[in-house]
């Protein structure tokens, strides 16, 4: 991917507009196959972020996580 | 001492403890504590309820300064010497948020939590909440309907009593200090303002309102109106409500609308390229076609062109006949005239030309033609010789003649 977006909020932002752009009619040849490039990367990467939240809840106790954090050594 | 005027103090019970003769406790609020003593006898006559005093409890006292002056054991104190107490109302306890608010409000602490950016897809949540209670179950429950399933790092805190307040004062900041957590939950079950009266501490809220990380608040219920609901970035009615507003995107609904975008991505790519390619295709088979189209022209004017030459071959070849025929025959009738004259002269040359070349007119001038019996002239002495007998022809006539080969000569 040639930009890692700053948010997966930014990324459907982004993703929003090149449809837009797309379903205007208006990008010609080179610019429409760089949107459509650009947003395959976007989809890629918002697929990569919800697969991130979608794969187990997973809980932690903050109690715990501190007591873990206490015992790791100090990298020197 | 005992003569000073007497007044109303408010604040919460706290340090209780009690003696043969009187109870002692401290009475604090944000900005500090005052040691209370009151006496037993004056308690029973207040007939509170069981219980009714106690840790925790938000009371008003009304009394005076006193002084105790020691004794060997002990030493001498100041203490506020109540002589009444009741349990705080829901209207002192008003009284006292809504001057609260309106302070925290004019430092501007209600807006803080508001100007940050939330994210949509938080990866780690951190909840503050009680360990067992609905909150916890509700706010799970809400985030799994969005189709939720990162991190949820609790730091379960009490959530009503004296206690409450700095717990879940410091659960919060240990949580906003946990790099990965993006979002902070806190969350209680309904109550009364004095249940909820710990989200309703001074520092508490002041500490929320200074984190950088967002705060969503899910404190009671509709009705219930808490100060860290006003500084809190979002204050949900309900757990289920704070678990959408900590994770703003349905998670569900994006994974169809993503489908959507990649469709509406694939469509886009492969019918601008397969529209272009169709017209490079087209484009490509144009000269082609222009070709084939003049080629089709050129065949058809060649042919014109072919039988127009054949035509007007012919029609030349007609009229070059018939100016020929007209020609000749103009020339043939120009020449004749001529021709005959010049005719009749050579004719009339040749005949005297042969006129005088002719044997009989060379007779008449006399001379003889000698021919031997056949008829034939004898041109030579040796002929003559060879014939013997010859016939002299004459311009009047012939004789014959003996040939006489001793006088011959030669």
């Amino acid at each position: 991917m040639s930009e890692q977006p700053e948010s997966y909020e930014a990324a459907v932002e982004r993703l929003e507009q090149i449809i837009d752009r797309l379903d205007s009619g208006q990008a010609g040849l080179r610019e429409t196959l760089e949107l459509c490039r650009e947003g395959r990367e976007l989809v890629t990467y918002c697929v990569t972020e919800l697969d991130a939240v979608g794969e187990g809840l997973k809980e932690l106790q903050l109690d715990e996580l501190a007591a873990k954090l206490e015992t790791t050594p100090t990298e020197s | 001492m005992r003569r000073r005027a007497r007044v109303s103090l408010f604040g919460e019970v706290t340090s209780l403890s009690r003696s043969k003769a009187q109870a002692y406790f401290e009475l604090r609020d944000a900005e500090g504590a005052v040691p209370c003593a009151i006496w037993l006898n004056d308690l029973e006559k207040l007939e509170l309820p069981e219980q009714g005093l106690r840790d925790g409890a938000e009371v008003v006292i009304g009394g005076g300064p006193d002084y105790y002056p020691g004794n060997g054991q002990a030493s001498p104190s100041f203490f506020f010497r109540a002589t009444h107490i009741r349990l705080a109302g829901e209207g002192d306890l008003l009284a006292r948020l809504e001057a609260l608010r309106e302070q925290l409000r004019a430092e501007g602490l209600f807006e803080l939590q508001k100007q940050l950016a939330r994210p949509r897809l938080p990866k780690a949540i951190g909840v503050v909440t009680a360990e067992s209670g609905a909150a916890r179950r509700d706010l799970l429950a809400g985030l799994r309907r969005r189709g939720w399933a990162g991190t949820v790092i609790w730091a379960f805190a009490p959530v009503q009593d004296r206690r409450a307040a700095p717990a879940i004062a410091g659960a919060i900041q240990e949580l906003a200090a946990t790099p990965a957590v993006e979002a902070i939950v806190v969350a209680r079950g309904g109550g009364s303002l004095a249940d909820l009266w710990a989200f309703c501490d001074e520092t508490l809220c002041r500490t929320v309102a200074m984190l950088r990380v967002p705060v969503i608040s899910a404190v009671g219920h509709e009705r219930d109106s808490t100060l860290i609901d006003d500084v809190a970035a979002v204050a949900c009615s309900t757990p289920t409500h704070a678990a959408e507003a900590v994770v703003p995107l349905d998670c569900h609904a994006a994974r169809s609308a993503l489908t959507r975008s990649a469709a509406s991505l694939r469509r886009a790519g492969e019918g601008t390229v397969g529209s272009r390619s169709r017209h490079l295709v087209a484009l490509a088979r144009g000269p082609a076609r222009a070709l084939r189209r003049e080629r089709i022209a050129l065949n058809q004017k060649t042919r014109e062109i072919r039988a127009s030459s054949e035509r007007g071959l012919a029609e030349r070849r007609a009229f070059q006949r018939r100016l020929a025929a007209v020609v000749l025959s103009r020339a043939a009738r120009r020449a004749a005239g001529a021709e005959a004259n010049n005719r009749r002269e050579a004719l009339r040359r040749a005949e005297v030309a042969f006129r005088a070349h002719e044997p009989e007119h060379t007779l008449e001038r006399g001379y003889a033609l000698a021919e031997d019996v056949a008829g034939e002239p004898v041109t030579s002495a040796a002929a003559a010789i060879a014939a013997g007998r010859v016939r002299l022809r004459f311009a009047d006539g012939g004789v014959g003649a003996e040939i006489d080969r001793d006088g011959s000569e030669g």
